[in-house]
């Protein structure tokens, strides 16, 4: 396990230098922030004296080792647009993200998988039929239409969630949440579902699969001729089997949530991260893409360690290869 | 004690629709009626299609639909059970009747432990809970000769071989002491060498808990051994029944005959096996000249065709950053003789190494050390890239499993040549004849060439893989396991073709089982092979007859003896 450990820690590590140089350098043929930061009365001086104090007037290369240096210090670097350290930025808009994630994928794992072993154990009932159209249509239709259509029903003509903000938070630990107020919930509600919608959808569809893969194995006819119960069955048997695949696209996705809601939250004016970064990119900050691009490369490989774990928890074969 | 038999079937008819309107059916059991008393063993025999495993789904209602009970009557203790809820189903299952499963490897749940699984049962069918479960699941599986019963509950299927699953099978099936058991080829998917013990476990437990089996198999050879009385059945129909010693003593049906004599037996080598086999109706003569052409080129010489000298293997698992590298060695310095027209078998469990040495022969397999001198040649030292080429074309193989040895989106005829085409030695127009050549010499229809493998059975599949052995001319064919996938019947078939094709083109053969009675039919020479090593080279009567090494011996002893069926 340690060993394991250790070898995670090691391709991090490599994939961490590699995201960075992509970055790092990719941005760099993208455009120059000098020229993005500075308005039409700079004269050609004032533009030498703020690389100067940006340090972009160094070579390249060196810019990159003084930056990854920091790094290693943990100095993430300091923003070239907000002029604040980038650290303190993506951290004061995670919890924002985190949260409407997590809610998400919870509206999805919830709804999904219920769905998707009922349909796929009446698979040919009308039931079946009707949610499996559903959930094609929701997995086929682009997210910002699904936004739109949910502001225009529930936030325009019924009036019963906001359609934009964050609304009351309240600190637990010393972070702001929005979940702990009744205000802040009414807001989460439509940006969650939001992205809920795809989630369910697709949980739908692999517990669905899953399920009618599982269903026709022999140990499921032999659990019933042991005498077990329909329910036994289903929440033993049927279930600890089809979470293997689920889990491991769950934390993809959940990665996916935390990484890349930009859309849903640009729509829902949800402070959240996923604005920063789109924000960043356009004006070249670099120090805030590469530093938020890392975190969230760090962030995946977690993720996949805890699916790993998790995997070898649930599939006892796995646990016991060498 | 009253008269009402424990389980009693009348006129069962099952249907499965054979097109969406259900207009047209296959009648998987037709008008089939049985009996059972209780604490009798009765067996159900026929080859695959014949029903036998309906009958067991049917009396637990597990048929999975489209199955559909037409009609007929199922009554157990006097109680009908056709057309009960799923609820009644439950409380009968396990409870009153166990089942058992062909494969222990795919009937118990891969990711939950034994113990969770036998406790299971325990509970679903007794009051017992808890640590009261738990100490019962222990007894239970010491009573079906499960050895560290405690550790074992602990552990999970795949840890375990499946010898040992199928005992838990069974101690799951005994928890509630049900009135019967239905076991469903209960040791075809077993290695045959611990067939024989995991069968004397079901019947001592039947006897010591007073309780029926009706015992499903394909190889009438398991009935012999075990069962009071036997239904034979064919296509789903009725062909024969009567007391077991009775049936297989005085069979009245030439059906029930050919069954018996598909048996290999290891008390005694039989030239063919005595099987009413259909006459070939299709002309055989082009293809019989085809291969015949080619046996000008044999030499006179007495010199081995096949000469192994001190081969071995050893895979390695290569180092990684963090890992040490592995080594296990397969084979262990192996040497042996094959003269020309001779079969010599390799005989070992699985694991002992048998497949490797052929496929080392073949040069599928690289080799760690020793050599292989075919027709006085080393293939390593051979330069010259057409003699290389034919050296390696005159070797073919027999694969073991007919569903994955060949392509399924190329036809029978195209899977037979298309080796042939890529190496240039027939051209298009000829490839298609010769194939339909090569399918009538093995027993299949020239018409079919052009289908797909999907329409073809395991047995003519296996037949299609020989076929294209052949196309090549070989002087030498490594047949690995090929019947070890087919019922007993389709084996009996296929070894007799094998043997008639040796004689005809005086083939040399490697053969390869685990399976002692095949070897024993199959072979003139064998080997024996335990961990890589081979304990003993003998001819085929000393192996069987007066075995030198006390491995052998065991194995020996493992086997299934029918005095019954010797006459046949």
């Amino acid at each position: 396990m340690i060993r394991y450990i250790l070898k995670r820690l090691w391709h991090s590590g490599i994939l961490a230098i590699v995201m960075s140089l992509i970055v790092f350098f990719g941005l760099y043929v993208v455009g120059d922030p000098v020229e993005m930061l500075s308005d039409d009365e700079f004269t050609e001086q004032d533009k030498i004296d703020l690389a100067i104090e940006l340090g972009l007037d160094k070579p390249l290369f060196e810019q990159y080792f003084t930056y990854a240096g920091g790094m290693l210090q943990g100095d993430f670097g300091t923003s070239f647009v907000h002029n604040r350290p980038v650290l303190e930025l993506i951290l004061e808009r995670l919890p924002a993200t985190i949260e409407i994630s997590l809610l998400a994928m919870i509206i999805g794992l919830s709804i999904g998988i219920p769905l998707g072993i009922f349909s796929g154990i009446k698979n040919n009932s009308r039931a079946s039929k009707i949610i499996s159209f559903f959930t094609t249509v929701g997995y086929s239709t682009p997210n910002f239409w699904q936004a739109i259509i949910l502001i225009m029903v529930f936030a325009v003509f019924l009036q019963w969630l906001p359609a934009s903000g964050r609304g009351l938070t309240n600190s637990m630990f010393g972070i702001e949440w929005a979940w702990l107020s009744l205000n802040g919930l009414q807001h989460m509600a439509l940006p969650a579902i939001n992205l809920a919608i795809y989630k369910i959808c697709m949980q739908q569809r692999l517990a669905k699969s899953g399920t009618q893969e599982i269903l026709y194995q022999e140990y499921m006819t032999f659990a019933r001729a042991k005498g077990i119960s329909r329910n036994r069955i289903i929440r033993r048997h049927l279930l600890r089997n089809i979470l293997i695949p689920i889990v491991t696209i769950t934390g993809l996705e959940v990665g996916g949530l935390i990484a890349f809601s930009t859309v849903t939250e640009t729509i829902f004016s949800w402070p959240g991260i996923g604005k920063l970064l789109l924000d960043s990119i356009h004006m070249i900050d670099r120090p805030v893409v590469v530093a938020y691009l890392i975190l969230i490369t760090m962030m995946f490989v977690f993720i996949n360690f805890v699916v790993d774990v998790m995997y070898a928890f649930l599939d006892p074969r796995i646990r016991h290869q060498k | 004690m009253n008269n009402t038999p424990l389980l009693k079937i009348n006129n069962l008819t099952v249907t499965y629709p054979l097109n969406s309107e259900g207009s047209d059916v296959l009648k998987a059991l037709d008008n089939i009626s049985l009996k059972v008393n209780s604490g009798q063993i009765i067996g159900i025999v026929g080859e695959s299609g014949a029903g036998k495993s309906t009958i067991g789904k049917a009396i637990l209602g597990l048929l999975d639909p489209p199955a559909k009970l037409v009609s007929g009557e199922i009554r157990f203790l006097g109680n009908s059970l056709v057309g009960l809820s799923e609820a009644q189903f439950e409380s009968l299952r396990g409870n009153q009747i166990g089942y058992i499963y062909q494969n222990p490897m795919t009937a118990l749940n891969p990711v939950l432990t034994i113990g969770e699984q036998v406790i299971e049962a325990i509970e679903a069918n007794t009051d017992m809970r808890g640590k009261n479960a738990q100490e019962y699941a222990i007894q239970l599986l010491e009573r079906a000769d499960v050895s560290f019963a405690e550790d074992r509950l602990q552990k999970y299927p795949h840890q375990l071989s499946g010898g040992l699953c199928q005992r838990i099978v069974f101690a799951i099936a005994i928890a509630a002491k049900p009135k019967l058991i239905i076991a469903d080829e209960p040791t075809t998917a077993l290695d045959v060498t611990v067939q024989q013990s995991v069968l004397q476990t079901l019947i001592k437990l039947s006897q010591q808990e007073q309780i029926a089996i009706i015992l499903i198999t394909h190889d009438i050879g398991v009935i012999a051994e075990t069962c009071d009385y036997v239904y034979v059945l064919r296509y789903g129909k009725h062909v024969e029944q009567d007391a077991t010693n009775k049936v297989l003593q005085r069979p009245t049906q030439d059906y029930t005959r050919a069954l018996m004599a598909s048996v290999p037996l290891i008390e005694k080598r039989l030239h063919r096996f005595a099987l009413n086999e259909e006459d070939n109706l299709e002309d055989t003569s082009t293809g019989l000249h085809y291969l015949q052409e080619k046996q000008t080129t044999q030499d006179s010489t007495n010199e081995p065709l096949l000469e192994v000298r001190n081969l071995s293997k050893i895979f390695i698992t290569p180092s990684s950053m963090l890992k040490a590298k592995q080594s296990f060695t397969a084979v262990k310095g192996v040497n042996f003789t094959v003269q020309r027209g001779e079969t010599v078998g390799i005989v070992g469990e699985s694991g002992s190494g048998k497949s490797t040495i052929g496929r080392m022969i073949l040069g599928l397999e690289d080799i760690t050390e020793g050599s292989v001198i075919y027709r006085g040649k080393d293939l390593k030292l051979i330069t010259d890239s057409t003699e290389r080429r034919a050296h390696c074309l005159s070797m073919q193989c027999i694969f073991q499993d007919p569903y994955s040895s060949l392509n399924p989106r190329m036809s029978a005829g195209e899977n037979i040549t298309y080796g042939l085409k890529i190496h240039n030695l027939i051209d298009n127009n000829k490839a298609g004849s010769l194939a339909q050549d090569l399918m009538s010499l093995v027993g299949l229809k020239r018409k079919d060439a052009d289908k797909l493998p999907h329409a073809f059975s395991g047995g003519e599949r296996q037949r299609i893989g020989i076929a294209r052995s052949l196309a090549y001319r070989p002087d030498f064919i490594f047949c690995d396991e090929p019947t070890s996938a087919l019922d007993v019947s389709v084996q009996a078939n296929l070894l007799n073709l094998l043997k008639d094709l040796q004689e005809q083109f005086s083939l040399t053969l490697l053969f390869v089982s685990h399976d002692l009675a095949v070897i024993r039919q199959m072979c003139d020479r064998v080997i024996v092979m335990k961990d890589g090593e081979a304990l003993e080279n003998d001819s085929n009567d000393n192996i069987f007859e007066q075995p030198k090494h006390a491995y052998t011996r065991s194995l020996l002893e493992a086997m299934p003896k029918f005095q019954g069926l010797a006459q046949y």
